[in-house]
């Protein structure tokens, strides 16, 4: 009887813990959204009451190129994260399989792409890109973006790849499967959940990076991140159409964390090998 | 079916050798057991056969022809690996039925079902079908490696310890039910275990694997009765065959041996006798198995030799028992009920007439008495 009593208080003081930290976490994301409908001169008010307005919604959406931004924001990530699906998940299987002359230097090599300051190698990227003719395209993006989304990508998957025993391979090529085809139809599967968290999350990355679309793009090509910029007047910083502009760009993310929520959950490869 | 070939065989891992210069030829539907103790190189060799691991030198040959160069999906073998290597992702009926999926070993889905249904009864898993392998026991889970490599009919089944993983009696059952296959199968197999029962039973021949070489390929018959050397007739049988060294000497003409400190002389079989008089030594190591050894509690007569209890060690259906004779432990069968005192008198009489006679130098099978056993 007692025990059953301490594990009913240990489950609800569990949960409170839970339910303050997720109050915790999510507050600035509620304090945005409330933003959006109020006037500029509410904004510093830090009680709740306001006055609600739509102002913000239509100076953003109709008065600027907000979603020409938007998309492109979907073109430039979203182009960015299936190049590096495409590239760097050959190469996680790489570094993950074979065995060839300073291996782990590459891996920390590519890595170190990752923890470069941006704004210490925009510039030389900069000058390279006016040569190149690649200031302002979306392939300029793209291709930029592989130095956030790539590195990440391929230290994930690797692991999984890594994770999946040598015989498991060996064995389905001995059952008369090709290596293209154990490799669709054994390796995909066991490296998903690891691919889609490890895409995710990369999107995320590009689609949140700023210094990269300041600087090497913003006329024709114009991501959120950087035309939410232009809320900041010389004089004054519309916070109101910023958090309408800022609470539209997360929804992606949130709409797509959610989505996948259960691939994020690791597990799938246990119990295959000998534990 | 296929005859399968080694021809000077070596494979190193950066610098250890794991298999050395080994030369095999196992013949169309053999059955050939690999064994040998942990690290030997056995799970190597199946490797090379199956295309898994290339040979720094020499050639593999199917049927006379060689297959080096074959990647292993075209080589048409069959294995079941020591890790189970089961797909994760896949449900047992998945892993069994993948080899007739593929786009080599293609069948209609109606085949796939009977095939795969009647190995699960075989293999004692088809309530299981339904399963994923991390729902299932380590058991459970090498019946089904083992299914998946015999729903086929490749050229040769490889099969790296395919029942090392079962409890013992779930073992018995299923080297019985091999056995049984082994007969209708009409394949070249190659099995590595390290239980020497196994070997005994499944194996028309034996090739016990040392450091990756082979120290005598035969029958059970020649590993259990005439092995090589000192090393493999320790590898066979439980428990341990007792190895200790003797004298001859030569008794008014005849050549007796002096051995354990005793005073008294023993008489050997003339046709050993013989053998080891002619060599220029005289000193001998010799091997007597545990069930060689009879003993007593009362002195029957002068012929046996005096030694007090060690340890008893019950096994089931029968006990080991370790004699002290003089310094020297000697281990023999004991039945399973027996009961005795510790430190207590024993009265031993070793069966010269199965004695093993080896070389001491250099451990090498000398002779044994030849009866109508062998």
């Amino acid at each position: 009887m007692n025990t059953k009593r301490l594990a009913v208080l240990a489950a609800a003081g569990r949960n409170l813990i839970l339910t303050i930290w997720a109050i915790f976490a999510l507050f600035p994301i509620l304090w945005m959204v409330l933003c959006t409908f109020k006037l500029d001169r509410e904004m510093y008010s830090t009680t709740f009451f306001f006055h609600p307005t739509l102002d913000n919604y239509v100076n953003v959406l109709v008065r600027t190129n907000y979603f020409k931004a938007f998309f492109d924001n979907i073109i430039v990530s979203g182009g960015a994260v299936i190049l590096s699906v495409l590239v760097g998940v050959p190469a996680a299987y790489g570094f993950a399989r074979y065995n060839f002359k300073s291996k782990e230097f590459w891996a920390g090599q590519i890595l170190g792409f990752k923890f470069a300051p941006e704004i210490l190698v925009v510039l030389p990227l900069f000058m390279i890109y006016q040569k190149l003719h690649l200031i302002d395209t979306y392939l300029g993006l793209i291709w930029v973006y592989q130095l956030i989304t790539m590195p990440f990508l391929i230290w994930v998957v690797r692991g999984y790849f890594e994770d999946i025993s040598l015989e498991v391979e060996q064995a389905a090529q001995l059952d008369g499967y090709s290596w293209y085809q154990v490799f669709l139809k054994i390796l995909l599967p066991l490296v998903k959940p690891g691919l889609v968290a490890a895409a995710l999350l990369t999107f995320i990355f590009a689609w949140n990076s700023f210094m990269f679309p300041l600087i090497l793009s913003g006329f024709s090509v114009q991501t959120v991140t950087v035309s939410s910029l232009k809320y900041l007047a010389s004089d004054t910083v519309h916070y109101g159409q910023m958090a309408v502009a800022a609470t539209i760009t997360v929804l992606p993310e949130v709409i797509m964390a959610l989505a996948i929520q259960k691939h994020l959950v690791r597990g799938l490869s246990f119990g295959a090998v000998k534990g | 079916m296929a005859r399968i070939e080694l021809c000077n065989i070596t494979k190193r891992f950066k610098k250890i050798t794991a298999i050395n210069d080994i030369k095999l030829e196992v013949k169309d539907k053999e059955f050939l057991v690999l064994f040998g103790p942990a690290g030997a190189g056995k799970t190597t060799i199946l490797k090379t056969i199956a295309g898994l691991e290339y040979p720094d030198q020499g050639q593999i040959k199917f049927d006379g022809e060689v297959i080096n160069h074959i990647e292993p999906t075209h080589r048409n073998v069959s294995m079941v690996f020591e890790n189970y290597a089961l797909y994760p992702h896949i449900n047992v009926y998945d892993n069994i039925a993948s080899p007739l999926r593929s786009p080599l070993y293609k069948k209609d889905e109606e085949y796939i079902k009977k095939k795969v249904n009647a190995i699960a009864t075989v293999m004692k898993i088809d309530n299981l079908m339904e399963r994923l392998p991390s729902q299932l026991s380590n058991g459970q889970r090498q019946r089904v490696a083992l299914g998946r490599c015999l729903v086929r009919e490749p050229k040769v089944f490889l099969m790296d310890e395919p029942l090392a993983h079962l409890d013992a009696k779930l073992r018995h059952l299923m080297r019985a039910e091999l056995k049984e296959m082994q007969s209708q199968f009409n394949t070249t197999t190659i099995y590595v275990t390290h239980d020497y029962m196994e070997a005994l039973s499944l194996g028309d021949r034996i090739a016990i694997v040392i450091q990756g070489r082979f120290e005598q390929i035969g029958t059970g018959d020649d590993i259990f009765y005439r092995p090589a050397n000192e090393l493999v007739a320790k590898l066979m049988g439980e428990p341990e065959i007792n190895i200790f060294q003797t004298e001859l000497v030569s008794d008014n003409g005849n050549f007796m041996l002096k051995m354990l400190c005793q005073e008294r002389l023993f008489a050997l079989p003339d046709d050993v006798a013989k053998i080891l008089s002619a060599k220029k030594v005289n000193k001998f190591d010799l091997g007597i198995r545990g069930n060689d050894i009879k003993f007593y509690f009362e002195k029957p007569d002068a012929s046996f030799l005096t030694g007090t209890i060690y340890t008893i060690e019950p096994i089931g259906n029968k006990s080991i028992l370790t004699v002290d004779v003089n310094g020297q432990f000697l281990r023999m069968v004991a039945p399973s009920d027996l009961r005795a005192e510790m430190d207590s008198t024993i009265y031993i009489k070793l069966n010269l007439e199965h004695a093993l006679f080896f070389n001491c130098d250099d451990q090498k099978f000398v002779t044994r008495h030849v009866s109508n056993i062998i």
